[in-house]
């Protein structure tokens, strides 16, 4: 038995052993290091899997693709928990221990935001995947974003209430940070221009689970729609309770429903449910049906917003690199600043602030899945902030 | 209409608190631990109940080995993590549920992975109508729950031999003991019913929700404490009547103060108010 055991050790340890020499072999010969933050655990490490898949897998089809001009892509990962005190020294810990050239965001805005400082003031270029947070991207020229702030899906659900639904009615249920406000915040700017009118607006705590009170008073404020801000772990318990409490009005959402998770919670509450985002399962793309039928086959469930704008983020950063040939940073930068790059998320560009160009897909739940409802193309609605 | 709709709301999350109130008060009434952890077993009792329901498609089933099982997993954490500390002063002990706590939710998420867990077909969603006003039968089943569960408990500890001696042994456990209670045992039936208690708060949250996170004993976890010490430390009554309290003023709170005070924050100003009129808390003995 002890024998058995010492054998056993012994493989293990050499199989161990050549792993890590392998690693260390090839990282010394010809690798290039992206660095990538991203939830693994605490509340959003739901978010973050999906995230940090999304960029595994855009960083494996980089790889069996020739890599980076002949080098092989490693993935250096640090769990962030999406909080902005442990971004500060992950995004200290990739430059200067790790000496990444680049490095991506898999997390939220306060995370986000707090290592995009960090990262200006080294001068490597880092990219947020689906943090929303206008700030952002204001760190400065070597931070880009590959999602839309709050803002401007905000007002792509103006336009989808006032025009294609035509309500003019609404009330808000707004989820009280960053991205429920600036969601709220851009709504409100366009509900003028599209003859809406703001009749009530309640706001909840991301630990909101029991929404009773608030469905009880929507009720007696009898809107025509409702559009509220959430992520699937909030969304699913409103929208079921708010079908629940008799409300049969249409439920508009965003980015944050983005997830087959969503539909798992909500149930047959969520049929009907329109939400503004970056995926579009029925595209006839080959980016974004080639990135959805992988995804499942790496990940096991469906890909979602998150996963999308994770393999997107990696993809730019990879496409960079490759332009850029070397591994000095400010080339790297002028690159990304550059680049029109073909991605699941649609075709990506920036702006002279580092702010994603691109037409918002909006999805309908039918029959237990997310589907194509409309696509929004208006550059001038969705031009993003320009400083 | 309105104010009926958000008075059933605020009883239907009272109870919820109820539920999970009452088995820290038993606990800090025997021990004088606050015993953080115990959100860890509502969130256990909520995954195993969604797991039974699923896997059996019987609730009844799912509630009947969620609560032994979390009434167990109770005494177990009292044995192997409260009891070697009680010589110790009680942050000690504290700080131990606090570590056990954050153990447990991270090991919640290893196991049943991040993203939760909900029913496939979650049972008693159809609506049920009170006076005018739809409720889901889950929601009145968190009511009727309530009632029957610690009224039953109230019963058992008012009128039988081992409520006497629970009673006897919050009072003054050095005289219970020299006249015979077996305080090891009182101590396990203590954890072992306000673990069960929890358990089946987490089973009825689950309906709720139709969700069951790692991090969802997060807010009760912190919620609850505030609630003992409104209802007077260790008093049963006291925390029943402050936890259904907090409820409705949580749900009228949301509405009408949501736009500056969170919800959550409206439990510790209602804290803050009481203790300032009433530092003993709203039941508790001066």
């Amino acid at each position: 038995m002890q024998k058995d055991f010492i054998r056993f050790a012994a493989f293990a340890a050499a199989l161990g052993a050549s792993a890590t020499f392998g690693l260390t072999g090839a990282a010394l010969a010809d690798s290039i290091k992206i660095g990538i933050n991203v939830p693994q655990t605490g509340f959003a490490a739901a978010d973050g899997k999906s995230a940090l898949i999304g960029a595994q897998l855009a960083a494996e089809q980089a790889n069996a693709n020739g890599g980076i001009n002949g080098k092989t892509i490693e993935l250096v990962i640090y769990d962030d928990q999406a909080s902005p005190k442990s971004a500060v020294p992950i995004a200290t810990k990739l430059i200067e221990q790790d000496e990444v050239k680049i490095a991506i965001s898999g997390s939220y805005s306060g995370a986000t935001r707090a290592a995009a400082g960090v990262f200006q003031g080294a001068g490597i270029p880092y990219i947020s995947a689906f943090a929303v947070h206008p700030e952002i991207t204001r760190s400065g020229d070597y931070v880009f974003r590959t999602s839309f702030v709050g803002e401007v899906q905000g007002r792509a659900g103006a336009k989808l209430i006032g025009e294609s639904l035509g309500k003019t009615k609404v009330t808000l249920i707004t989820l009280k940070n960053d991205f429920g406000k600036s969601l709220a915040n851009g709504f409100k700017d366009a509900a003028e221009k599209f003859g809406i009118e703001v009749v009530s607006e309640y706001e909840y705590s991301i630990k909101d689970r029991q929404f009773g009170p608030i469905v009880a008073k929507v009720k007696s404020d009898a809107p025509e729609a409702i559009y509220a801000s959430g992520y699937f772990f909030t969304a699913g318990p409103l929208v079921s309770q708010l079908r629940a409490g008799g409300i049969e009005v249409p439920v508009i959402g965003q980015e944050g429903y983005d997830s087959q998770k969503f539909i798992e919670i909500a149930g047959p509450a969520s049929e009907g449910v329109i939400i503004t985002t970056s995926l579009d399962r029925d595209s006839d793309s080959p980016e974004a049906k080639s990135f959805i039928a992988a995804f499942e086959e790496k990940a096991g469930y469906k890909a979602d917003m998150v996963a999308a704008s994770g393999h997107t983020a990696m993809k730019v950063a990879v496409a960079a690199l490759r332009k850029a040939g070397g591994d000095d940073p400010k080339a790297i930068r002028d690159a990304i600043a550059g680049l029109s790059v073909e991605a699941s998320t649609g075709t990506i560009s920036f702006n002279g602030l580092g702010e994603v160009r691109k037409d918002v897909q909006v999805q309908v739940v039918k029959d237990g899945n997310w589907h194509r409802h409309s696509i929004i193309s208006d550059p001038e609605l969705l031009a993003p902030p320009e400083k | 209409m309105l104010a009926f709709e958000l008075l059933l709301q605020g009883l239907v999350q009272g109870s919820i608190y109820a539920l999970i109130a009452v088995g820290l008060t038993l606990v800090y009434g025997l021990l004088r631990i606050l015993h953080v952890a115990h959100a860890g077993l509502f969130t256990l009792g909520g995954y195993i109940g969604v797991l039974v329901t699923n896997a059996t498609g019987s609730l009844a089933l799912a509630l009947l080995i969620a609560m032994p099982a979390m009434g167990l997993f109770g005494i177990a954490i009292y044995r192997t993590c409260y009891q070697p500390l009680l010589g110790r002063p009680p942050y000690v002990a504290l700080i131990a549920s606090i570590g056990l706590f954050i153990m447990m939710e991270e090991l919640f998420r290893l196991i049943f992975g991040p993203y939760g867990l909900s029913y496939v077909a979650p049972p008693l969603q159809d609506p049920v109508g009170i006076l005018g006003v739809n409720l889901k039968q889950a929601e009145l089943a968190a009511m009727v729950g309530a009632v029957v569960l610690i009224g039953g408990l109230a019963f058992l500890a008012g009128r039988t031999r081992i409520g006497t001696a629970s009673r006897a042994t919050v009072t003054d456990p050095k005289m219970a003991e020299a006249f015979g209670v077996n305080i090891a045992r009182i101590r396990d039936i203590n954890f072992f019913v306000g673990s069960a208690l929890a358990a089946s708060a987490g089973v009825i949250v689950a309906l709720l929700n139709n969700l069951v996170e790692p991090t969802m004993g997060s807010v009760p976890s912190y919620k609850a404490l505030a609630i003992i010490v409104l209802g007077g430390l260790g008093d049963l009554r006291g925390t029943l009547i402050a936890a259904l309290a907090l409820g409705v003023i949580e749900s009228f709170g949301t509405i009408y103060l949501g736009s500056f005070l969170d919800r959550d924050a409206i439990a510790f100003a209602f804290l803050i108010a009481v203790l300032m009129i009433r530092p003993q808390g709203l039941f508790g003995k001066a």
